[in-house]
């Protein structure tokens, strides 16, 4: 059973077989990339049948890739080693969820079908892969490839100011790889594999998750007494590693890059960058910066909960004062990813199922806003929220799906969002009473961030859908949502209500991950030199 | 008297069988000159035909008389060992790739019998352990050189040839001066010698550090490493592409390999007075942070590629900095993917100048209509930037793990500034490699541009894109082969 690589690489290969199509099949190209989508669903309810929730690591494939020699200091062995877990399996499922929506979303591509279609799909199989791989150098490389296709879908295919949102983007996400680039060098030049008596380097994740295989004495090593500044380079790889992943999520202040990308990305790739992209943000802290170096992250954690809660109320104010619709919901992204960093942050069992849970729902509940006000730009090319009013009394379905998207993601309760926020909350505060990693203040404060989401979607709403119809600007009768647009944002809606009312279906999934993890960051379990 | 002339004769006869590939290389010199000079053969295919035949034949040589063990050959005047014979079989690819991709010209003889010449000095070079070899066989690239620069036989061209020259022969000249001072100091030309090594041990003379560096003032000038890279964005920009692209391959590869004997040389088994890594670290570090930021603001893609060329001499010195077999061998790994990748990129946008496309806003939208060779150089690019999944990321990478253990091994704080700024570069060098593909892909095109791509040239460039990528998913295949070789001063 290779379901997991079958998951990953039939999106290539598509990709290669439509490199050899010639490009005047213009449709073909999408309905590939939707049969891709629906062939990789089946193959995902084939796994999770397969998957049982108490077990670790499941579906394990492991393959060596290559192997060098370093001369003097011995091997090194890269491998195809591809598992998920509670962490990886729910994002993976979402993953696959979110494209097949995106596909559908990519309907209205006319321009230079081949080479977009082309690029969705390699965009995602470098997605699915990054959340499998458990081996550094294998997550790093899909990591990698996911720029370059992500750099054109927004160049070419963006608005106005494509061309400055797509190089700032590169820009940052590249600078953010880079800072992991510097740990994997680090990590696997320290690390050894447990049976080679310190012959045999490995960029295996797991290995590097237990201290006793790093070589005694070298920089990265426990009982290491090397410093640089105050920090031990221990410290350094964590703050280094945790950068660029904050990049990635975004966290205040690493977050410039997300409203121009968001705002000039289509909507499909707006989709796919919120719902999917933010998360390696939150992923690579839970898979490689924290259980690595569990003694750097609780000395850390501090600042990464006030990173948090600075993201929480700044993207908050932000989307508050945002005149653009996309805007808004892209800082509204910032706002809800601050919630993940504090549950990561707070090292419990609540706060970490939450953050988890968080980055789920938000995945959901970010695609169908960003497929809403795609929606509407379709229709008018406008996207200032100063432009609408009384839409309520046009475009019916629109603004019960609106008020659906709206209410799930400032957290009303029967909501997806609801559950997640609730659960960093109880962390945080526990967080303050048991492991005194989250102070009280920021806890209590951070649930401001709460009340201005309310003030922000609520306000909005007022403003585009209530009192009489205008559309400043649009002359013609405004469509309400078609039967395509129907059927991407029903299945979201579905969802959000879902995971709402019915925890138990990622709680299951997330429970076992978040028990296993917080032992990582027990004061009894924190390796100390 | 006679006795010692007899063996020295014996000496220089035994060791011209090993020097057969040379000899190819010296008879077809001279051969392709003759039919030049002396008949009405005129047909830039027969000599293209001609030449590529022999250096295909020339590799098949010296892969079948590869050495087994080191041999010292003209009374130790080079060495033969794995070490040269890989440089010299770099040496023979470049030279085959860039008669491929040359466009013909109508002094067919004289452009393959400067090409010849200077494969050749590069070959001898790579195995020189004598400053007298040293200097001949690096004046023999050199002035070969300047001609070709002056090929493409404009104003431009002639400016950029005559830089070439004053440059060179300065480089040079401060080298002879500095070879004049070691050796009154040494007492021998021979730096492989025990008598080279003994001496500077035994006196730690404070002028060798000078004259040290102004022998490796030519040799850095021939890598075009900052500070002695101003020549290079001007001839660059001005010689035939395909020579442009021989340039930033062979006689630099060349210049790296006695570089690399040099400095180990210097370093006296790591009791030299001073510590010579530094100075080749800051070497490094001014050569990446200056190409990559100059290559920023230019508009012409020659120009531009080469600062980046000083930029990648950096990365290639970084890997020498460590003075480590094991960085060695990463250098060579990377210098192969570097004649790669340098390759591909030249070779497309020579097919581009083809068609009139010679400044970097004329790129745009040319993506759109025919795509593969924009690809192609997309992926060249991507693998000069040492992004994945290109063989250029194996080789940064390797290149940054041996800065990183040399580290860890000395603690020295140059090689982690060395090794931040390597890698913070790259997000720079991002930002200029993407220039073209930018134009490429994103720009509109203007209405009316016909865009056609020979088969042929498709084929080639997506023979070198599938290596690139092939040797990133499989580095072990060179790398296994690089390993074996060992290294004696």
């Amino acid at each position: 059973m290779h379901g997991l690589s079958y998951l990953i690489f039939l999106p290539l290969a598509a990709a290669l077989i439509a490199v050899l199509l010639p490009a005047r099949l213009a449709s073909s190209f999408r309905i590939l990339s939707l049969s891709v989508s629906l062939i990789q669903c089946v193959l995902l309810i084939v796994i999770t049948g397969e998957y049982e929730f108490e077990n670790g690591f499941q579906l394990v494939e492991q393959a060596p890739w290559f192997t060098l020699s370093l001369g003097n200091w011995g091997l090194v062995q890269a491998e195809y080693f591809v598992a998920v877990d509670g962490l990886s399996f729910p994002l993976v499922a979402l993953s696959v969820f979110i494209l097949l929506i995106a596909t559908v979303s990519s309907w209205t591509i006319e321009k230079n079908q081949k080479g977009y279609f082309i690029l969705l799909l390699i965009l995602n199989g470098a997605i699915i892969g990054s959340f499998c791989a458990l081996d550094f150098l294998l997550f790093y490389v899909f990591f990698e490839f996911m720029l370059l296709p992500m750099y054109f879908l927004i160049g070419i295919w963006g608005g106005p100011k494509r061309e400055y949102a797509s190089i700032k983007f590169f820009l940052y996400t590249l600078l953010g790889s880079i800072f992991i680039l510097v740990v994997l060098v680090g990590l696997y030049l320290s690390v050894t594999t447990p049976d080679s008596s310190g012959q045999m380097h490995t960029f295996n994740v797991l290995h590097m998750q237990n201290p006793e295989n790093l070589i005694s004495q070298s920089v990265l090593s426990i009982d290491s007494t090397t410093q640089l500044g105050s920090w031990t380079f221990r410290q350094w790889a964590f703050v280094l590693l945790t950068l660029g992943f904050l990049i990635k999520l975004p966290a205040v202040p690493l977050h410039t890059w997300l409203p121009d990308a968001h705002v000039e990305a289509p909507t499909p790739i707006s989709v796919i960058l919120a719902a999917l992209l933010l998360k390696f943000g939150g992923y690579g802290l839970l898979r490689f910066a924290y259980p690595i170096f569990p003694d750097s992250a609780t000395h850390f954690s501090w600042f990464i909960a006030f990173v948090g809660w600075v993201s929480i109320l700044y993207g908050a104010l932000n989307a508050l004062a945002s005149k653009d619709l996309k805007r808004l919901i892209a800082y509204s992204s910032v706002s809800h990813m601050g919630f993940v960093l504090l549950g990561i942050a707070s090292a419990t069992l609540e706060g970490i199922t939450g953050a988890v849970y968080q980055m789920v729902s938000h995945g959901i509940i970010s695609a169908m806003l960003f497929l809403l006000a795609g929606v509407l730009y379709d229709r008018t090319q406008n996207r200032m929220i100063e432009n609408y009013s009384g839409l309520a009394s046009k475009m019916k379905v629109y603004t019960a799906f609106i008020l659906v998207g709206f209410f799930a993601s400032l957290g009303l309760p029967g909501f997806a969002g609801f559950m997640g926020e609730v659960l960093v909350f109880l962390g945080a505060f526990k967080s303050s009473g048991v492991n005194g990693f989250i102070p009280t203040w920021m806890a209590v404060t951070a649930t401001l961030g709460l009340l201005l989401g309310a003030g922000y979607y609520l306000w909005t709403i007022q403003r585009m859908f209530y009192g009489p119809y205008a559309v400043k600007g649009y002359v013609g009768e405004l469509q309400d949502i078609n039967q395509r647009e129907y059927l991407m944002l029903l299945p979201l809606a579905v969802a959000a209500l879902l995971f709402g009312i019915l925890p138990q279906l990622l709680l299951n999934y997330l429970n076992p991950f978040a028990a296993d993890f917080i032992q990582y960051l027990s004061p009894s379990q924190i390796p100390v030199p | 008297m006679t006795m010692e002339l007899n063996s020295q004769l014996t000496s220089i006869l035994d060791s011209l069988r090993y020097l057969i590939p040379e000899g190819i290389l010296v008879l077809l010199m001279f051969g392709v000159l003759t039919l030049g000079l002396f008949t009405n053969i005129k047909s830039f295919l027969i000599y293209k035909t001609l030449v590529g035949v022999s250096y295909c034949l020339t590799g098949i040589t010296l892969l079948v008389n590869w050495p087994d063990y080191p041999q010292e050959l003209f009374n130790g005047m080079l060495r033969l060992d794995d070490f040269s014979s890989y440089f010299k079989l770099l040496f023979l690819a470049g030279g085959l790739v860039t008669v491929l991709i040359s466009r013909p010209h109508r002094h067919s003889s004289e452009y393959f019998v400067l090409q010849l010449a200077i494969v050749l000095g590069s070959c001898l070079l790579a195995m020189s352990l004598n400053f007298v070899m040293v200097v001949l066989s690096l004046e023999l690239i050199s002035l070969s050189s300047y001609l070709l620069a002056g090929f493409s036989e404009d104003s431009k061209s002639a400016e950029g040839s005559l830089k070439y020259f004053l440059f060179g022969t300065v480089a040079t000249a401060i080298m002879i001066y500095g070879l004049s001072l070691v050796y009154g100091l040494t007492g021998t030309l021979d730096f492989s010698s025990n008598q080279f090594a003994d001496t500077l041990i035994a006196t730690h003379p404070a002028l060798f550090i000078i004259a040290a560096v102004m022998v490796m003032v030519g040799l850095l000038f021939k890598v075009s490493a900052v500070p002695l890279h101003l020549w290079t964005p001007d001839v660059y920009e001005s010689a035939p592409t395909p020579v442009v692209a021989f340039f930033s391959v062979v006689p630099k590869l060349a210049g790296f390999a006695v570089l690399i004997r040099l400095v180990l040389a210097f370093h006296l088994f790591g009791q030299s007075g001073y510590y010579w890594p530094e100075l080749i670290g800051l070497i490094a570090l001014f050569s990446i942070v200056i190409g990559n930021v100059s290559a920023l603001t230019q508009t012409n893609p020659k120009r531009m590629l080469a600062y980046s060329s000083i930029a990648q001499s950096g990365f290639m010195l970084l890997g020498v900095t460590s003075l480590t077999l094991e960085g060695i061998q990463y250098t060579l790994f990377y210098a192969s993917v570097f004649l790669i990748m340098n390759f591909l990129v030249f070779s497309v946008l020579n097919d581009y100048e083809d068609q009139g496309v010679n400044e970097i806003p004329a790129f745009s939208g040319l993506g759109r209509s025919s795509w593969f060779p924009a690809v192609a150089l997309l992926v060249g690019m991507v693998a000069l930037t040492g992004l994945p999944p290109t063989a250029g990321f194996t080789g940064k990478l390797l290149i940054f793990s041996s800065l990183w253990n040399t580290y860890q091994e000395s603690g020295s704080s140059l090689l982690l500034v060395l090794f931040v700024a390597g890698l913070i570069n790259t997000v720079v060098s991002l930002f200029f490699y993407l220039k073209i593909p930018y134009f490429l892909f994103l720009k509109e095109a203007p209405a009316g541009v016909p865009q056609k791509s020979s088969v042929a040239g498709n084929l080639f460039h997506l023979l070198l894109v599938l290596l690139l990528i092939y040797l990133f998913l499989q580095p072990a295949v060179l790398m296994g082969w690089i390993n074996r070789i060992t290294f004696v001063l």
